[in-house]
């Protein structure tokens, strides 16, 4: 277990701002946050690299704020691996146990094991030039897993590597974290690999921790128009407040020309926001408009985006939906092919209530 | 494959290498044939010429030695470290390179007579520098071991600061990270520090004269008995000296480059 208590750091303007949160023993938990939000300098303040200026860092209940980063028991992985260039592979995964003046037969017994588990038993001999991208990111994991720390901290640890390359080494990365039960702490601006290993999230911005929960939480329950907006929601709206219905607990709030029934009892002005998954389209009759949520929309572009299409509708509110490609298949089959550029086929729009969040603090 | 646009871009870059390297043989062969056979048994058979040379080896051996012991901490120091009067620091550092070389020479005579300190190091002491051996290893590192500071520093600098992290959390001290990541990583450029300082010393002429002079078996060097030949008129035996000097430099360099790895000079 790690858990930090109100860290704070200031390095020129930037400064971290009272980052607090607890990663539980054996928990994979991925810390997100845009390029330059201070992630990475986090982890140096919890490997001890950096001297923070104020708050507390505890591993397994033993406080460890002071100690030199020497003493903390923490597996550290750099961005781009700093593996060293004047050691052969073994020698680098090996450095740890020598400077710890372990045994030659210690040593080779304790390298081989995490060769094996790695699978690099292959590279040992190996100098560290001319390794690819995925092999250098297994021989520093190797390098920080060989001394059996009780934290492991990656800091992007597969954003240099290709897509194919990346899913493989993200795949692996959970395996071996689940195999020897290993808290982790994993850094990364990039949701697909949050995806692939987080059992937990937080995102970071500018410093501060903005919010920590499930990955599910984080896409549907975000609190603030930056979580949402990382999240790729882009279908966020502010409306006004105009009735409330005591008996179903809900409220209707207008947005441009139209109203919408959201969950909940608010007053004034209120921003909320739907998934562009969580979207309903359909196409042709048998829909009456004037009932709540739902809204006439029209189909102004899409893009096959690989696993999904995007499609961007305009009408009363601009929305992004995504659909499979199944999904898009069917709308496009209803009557006759959609022809964008011709007659911008007219939708309905299914906004659910329960799909919709309303962002706190507006 | 490469155009011709390609193989003119590098045939124009070739030509001005080659240039300044067949420029500079031209120049080593003329005095060569400058030269006569009594000049060269002249040199071979002077003991005073063989002193010079024994003088011009240690005292640059001791200097480069002394420098790098000096360098290493200094460079890292500067690479690493952010203090305040940082930038004065490494001003300083750089100064003596643009000394005049008689200033050098001018400068230690002033403070080894002139002031009290100076006085205090040479008489109470006893470390007498003027005038003595010692004062040719002190001028030599006066003149040269800027070099040294600065080709440290720009080694430590390109070292990244991750490896040393890396290896202070797999235990290691900071001491032990730089000795065990740091200083092999900037090996190359501290020996590449090392043969500019070797060089500038093994050369060094002007701050000599001034600070310790030229006796005979004494206090000699190479270059200040090529300049005592030519100032008697002895010309072929002073080029005959200069000849030697650029034997024993190209040899010397070559070896400290097979030793040192794959040295390379960066300032």
């Amino acid at each position: 277990m790690i858990r930090t208590e109100q860290i704070s750091f200031h390095i020129g303007v930037f400064a971290l701002q009272g980052v607090s949160c607890e990663v539980p023993t054996g928990q994979y938990f991925v810390l997100l946050g845009p390029p330059g939000s201070g992630k990475t300098i986090f982890l140096e303040c919890l490997c001890g690299l950096k001297k923070i200026d104020s708050g507390r860092v505890y591993i397994d209940g033993r406080e460890v704020t002071t100690l030199e980063p020497r003493a903390r028991n923490i597996g550290y992985v750099p961005q781009d691996y700093a593996l060293f260039p004047h050691l052969s592979v073994e020698q680098n995964i090996a450095f740890g146990l020598r400077v710890h003046n372990f045994s030659h037969k210690g040593i080779m017994d304790r390298v081989t094991e995490i060769a094996d588990l790695l699978e690099i038993r292959h590279l040992l001999s190996r100098r560290i030039e001319g390794l690819s991208g995925g092999e250098k990111q297994r021989v520093a994991l190797a390098r920080a897993l060989v001394l059996q720390p009780k934290v492991l901290l990656l800091d992007e640890p597969v954003c240099a590597l290709d897509e194919v390359t990346r899913q493989e080494v993200c795949a692996q990365l959970f395996r071996i974290q689940r195999q020897l039960g290993l808290t982790t702490i994993h850094v990364s601006h990039n949701l697909e690999e949050a995806f692939s290993v987080a059992d937990r999230a937080a995102i970071l911005h500018q410093g501060l921790l903005q919010q920590v929960g499930s990955l599910d939480e984080l896409l549907r329950k975000p609190n603030s128009e930056f979580v949402a907006r990382f999240m790729r929601c882009e279908n966020i709206f502010c409306g006004e407040a105009v009735a409330q219905n005591a008996h179903t607990c809900d409220t209707k709030v207008k947005v441009g020309d139209i109203q919408l029934r959201l969950s909940g009892r608010y007053n004034g002005q209120v921003k909320f926001m739907i998934r562009p998954e969580d979207i309903l389209v359909f196409r042709g009759s048998g829909y009456d408009v004037q009932n709540e949520n739902l809204v006439p929309a029209g189909l102004e572009r899409w893009r096959d985006c690989g696993s999904y299409v995007r499609i961007e509708l305009n009408g009363p509110v601009n929305l992004v939906v995504h659909m499979t490609h199944a999904a898009f298949a069917e709308l496009q089959a209803k009557h006759q092919p959609l022809d964008f550029a011709r007659d911008r086929p007219d939708v309905i729009v299914v906004l659910r209530p329960e799909n919709i969040h309303v962002l706190p603090g507006f | 494959m490469r155009g011709w646009r390609d193989s003119i871009f590098a045939a124009a870059f070739f030509l001005f290498m080659a240039a300044f390297i067949i420029f500079i043989l031209t120049l080593i062969i003329s005095d060569i044939f400058y030269i006569d056979k009594k000049a060269v048994v002249a040199v071979i058979t002077s003991r005073f010429i063989r002193h010079a040379l024994w003088m011009s080896i240690w005292t640059s051996f001791t200097t480069t030695v002394i420098a790098l012991f000096f360098a290493v901490p200094a460079g890292y120091v500067l690479s690493r470290f952010r203090f305040p009067g940082h930038a004065l620091a490494n001003s300083i550092v750089d100064l003596p390179i643009v000394f005049p070389p008689l200033v050098v020479g001018l400068t230690l005579l002033v403070f080894f007579s002139q002031t009290a300190l100076g006085r205090w190091i040479q008489e109470d002491l006893g470390l007498e520098f003027v005038f003595q051996p010692k004062g040719i290893v002190l001028c030599q590192f006066v003149a040269a071991a800027s070099l040294a500071i600065r080709s440290a520093k720009t080694a430590f600098d390109d070292v990244d600061r991750r490896h040393e992290n890396v290896a202070l959390t797999l235990g290691c001290t900071q001491w032990g990270s730089f000795c065990r990541i740091c200083l092999p990583l900037a090996w190359n450029g501290i020996i590449a520090g090392g043969i500019l300082t070797w060089a500038r010393a093994f050369g060094l002429f002007g701050p000599l004269m001034i600070f310790v002079g030229s006796f005979r078996g004494r206090t000699e060097v190479l270059s200040t008995t090529i300049f005592l030949e030519q100032s008697v008129g002895n010309l072929e035996v002073a080029l005959a000296i200069a000849l030697l000097l650029i034997f024993v430099a190209l040899i010397a360099i070559t070896v400290i480059r097979l030793i040192g790895g794959s040295a390379t000079v960066k300032l």
